[in-house]
């Protein structure tokens, strides 16, 4: 059980019920389609270590009920998210209407430099599509969201909306906009780059004593 | 169901069985090879010595005693075994006929009983538990036959409004709102038990949970549809006629507990879980302590366990054994027996980081052995410095009372 990893980042799921949260999360790991799936109640959670750009990540997943109601519930479970999937589903028009109040929580509630990925998810049943691409679009580039179109069913563009959202964190960290170990950043260091880290910082803080003499 | 999976296993174990019980019938025969030791030598070779032909017949007489005795005790285990499973057999039998002709009759007066106590602990066989749920559940809220066809004839009158486009001028929002909780009642329908395919559409039971659902929103429009109600109702109809069934839905989901979850009162779900850590603490704390380490609030796994009342979590014939005590002791059962999966599972728990114990706990294992939890669950002890569950609830809900007044006195000053 013991995996080495530079980063932990801890993901969210969010989005109204039905729209295939809990697939994704279980394309994502398993790489295949969920037939039997129940509706979630609270939260379930998923993990999985990726590679991306020369580091090694584990997300952790929290995927969250997605009705209404649960919403005081689900969102104490926002604080410390470093990611999120905005799952919406493309033949319903309802559950892009939402996507408004989503966006607020996360923001909210995880942090405001949260990394978030739109998804219009059921790609595969175009017949149905009540949401455009081009109005999802111009509503994630007015957000600073990134945005796919993605299908649990077919897998299509699932493993590159988790991974998006990763690389995008892990520039993030290289350019100094996030900094992991400000608290609830969501992010963690993992036992592999932990070693290297230990070892600069150690000399720095001695450098910064001489320093002070 | 626990009968079968005993005798299953008792089975392969013993692959030589049917061999045995053939020569126990011919009193006993030795194996062909057992008694070749007895043959004269081959007519090209010296013929026994007498002193040898002897010694063959003593060693000869020896093997036979000691198959005689190993043979004896097998089948002294067999029919202990056959008994053990005809004694189990006849109290399921048994049970069923006790229920029914004595505990059943003479309710009121039997149910609080020791003796009806301890039957129920070993779960109510599956021909009386509808009976037994709808009688410990009761009906406080006096809910006919009569209300509820009324209720469901209005429901049906909404779906057939909604199904429609009104254009009537109603508050938008209200309307859209009530539309998109008939539609998750939909939606939910299909994913409700899925692997048993009787309540998605099309199946037997579609029509039936759909009805109970749309007919709770009605008579209860405050609380409405909330998830996890599906997996209740489903339970109840596979054990009740449907008027029946929602009778003790809506009289199960106005019980404190449920009221407060269903409504999801989140200040008072919360009081609800720290009582239960207080019971978590005095049973397991060492596991509590790993818990607390890491960061592993019970909400994460409650929440699941006391919306659906263990039905989506635990195989159905053992969430149906947890339903029996549940309405025997009320809902501290359901905290008990939360308490019990944790200690049936401490040890691969406290093995684990946050999200494996996190993965393992929302979704455990396929198999758990009923009679081992149980056991576990038993072993719980419901009380905390001399607190039974009620009392540490009650502490800890006017605790948070006063709190609330005094941090309101504190905002004024």
């Amino acid at each position: 059980m013991s995996e080495t990893y530079d980063f932990l980042f801890k993901f969210l799921v969010i989005g109204s019920a039905g729209t295939g949260k809990s697939c994704l999360l279980h394309q994502f790991i398993e790489n295949k389609f969920k037939q039997d799936s129940n509706h979630t109640i609270g939260v379930e959670f998923g993990s999985r270590v990726v590679n991306v750009g020369g580091k090694t990540v584990k997300l952790q997943i929290w995927d969250t009920a997605g009705q209404e109601r649960f919403r005081s519930v689900t969102r104490s479970y926002y604080r410390g998210a470093a990611g999120a999937l905005l799952v919406y589903d493309i033949t319903s028009r309802e559950t892009y209407n939402a996507l408004t109040n989503w966006l607020t929580d996360a923001r909210t509630l995880a942090s405001p430099n949260i990394v978030i990925i739109l998804c219009g998810n059921k790609k595969d049943l175009d017949a149905e599509r009540e949401v455009t691409f081009l109005e999802a679009s111009r509503f994630a580039q007015e957000n600073e969201l990134m945005f796919l179109e993605t299908s649990a069913l077919t897998g299509e563009n699932v493993e590159e909306g988790f991974l998006k959202c990763a690389r995008t964190i892990l520039s993030k960290i290289d350019s100094g906009e996030l900094d992991p170990e400000r608290m609830g950043s969501g992010i963690q260091y993992g036992d592999a780059s932990l070693r290297q880290l230990r070892q600069p910082r150690d000399t720095t803080t001695q450098n910064k004593q001489q320093c002070n003499c | 169901m626990e009968y079968e999976t005993k005798s299953g296993r008792a089975g392969p174990g013993d692959p030589t069985s049917p061999r045995q019980g053939v020569r126990k019938n011919l009193d006993f025969e030795p194996l062909s090879t057992t008694a070749l030791i007895l043959e004269d030598r081959p007519a090209n070779l010296p013929a026994k010595p007498a002193e040898e032909a002897q010694k063959h017949r003593q060693q000869y007489e020896e093997m036979v005693a000691q198959a005689k005795k190993r043979e004896l005790k097998e089948a002294q285990k067999r029919k202990k075994q056959l008994e053990d499973r005809c004694k189990l057999e006849e109290s399921i039998g048994t049970a069923a006929q006790i229920w029914n002709q004595e505990i059943l009759p003479n309710w009121s007066t039997m149910c609080t009983s020791r003796r009806v106590r301890d039957l129920w602990w070993q779960g109510i066989p599956p021909s009386v538990r509808g009976k037994v749920w709808s009688l410990a559940v009761g009906n406080e809220l006096n809910i006919t036959h009569e209300l509820y066809n009324i209720c469901l004839a209005r429901a049906k009158e909404k779906w057939r409004s909604t199904a429609v486009p009104s254009t009537e001028t109603e508050d938008v929002l209200d309307s859209s709102d009530r539309e998109s909780s008939l539609e998750l009642i939909k939606l939910d329908i299909s994913r409700t038990f899925p692997q048993l395919c009787i309540f998605q559409q099309g199946g037997p039971y579609y029509d039936v949970l759909h009805s109970i659902l749309g007919a709770y929103t009605c008579y209860r429009p405050d609380v409405g549809y909330v998830q996890g109600m599906s997996f209740i109702a489903a339970v109840l109809i596979l054990n009740l006629d449907t008027a029946d069934a929602f009778i003790a839905f809506a009289n199960l989901l106005n019980k404190p507990c449920q009221m407060a979850f269903f409504r999801v009162d989140h200040g008072l779900m919360l009081t609800y879980f720290a009582a239960f850590e207080v019971f978590f603490e005095e049973n397991l704390p060492k596991l509590f302590a790993h818990f607390k380490k890491n960061n592993l609030t019970p909400d994460i796994y409650l929440i699941d366990w006391i919306f659906t009342l263990y039905s989506k979590s635990l195989p159905l014939d053992l969430a149906c054994r947890v339903w029996d005590v549940f309405c025997r002791d009320g809902e501290e059962f359901l905290f008990r027996t939360a308490l019990g999966v944790l200690r049936l599972y401490q040890d691969i728990l406290t093995a684990m980081d946050f999200i494996h114990m996190a993965q393992f706990l929302t979704r455990l294992p396929d198999l758990i052995p009923p009679e081992q939890l149980f056991q576990h669950i038993a072993a719980v002890h419901m009380t905390s410095r001399n607190r039974k569950w009620a009392q540490v609830l009650q502490t800890l809900t006017e605790q948070k009372k006063s709190g609330a007044r005094l941090s309101g006195a504190e905002a004024l000053s």
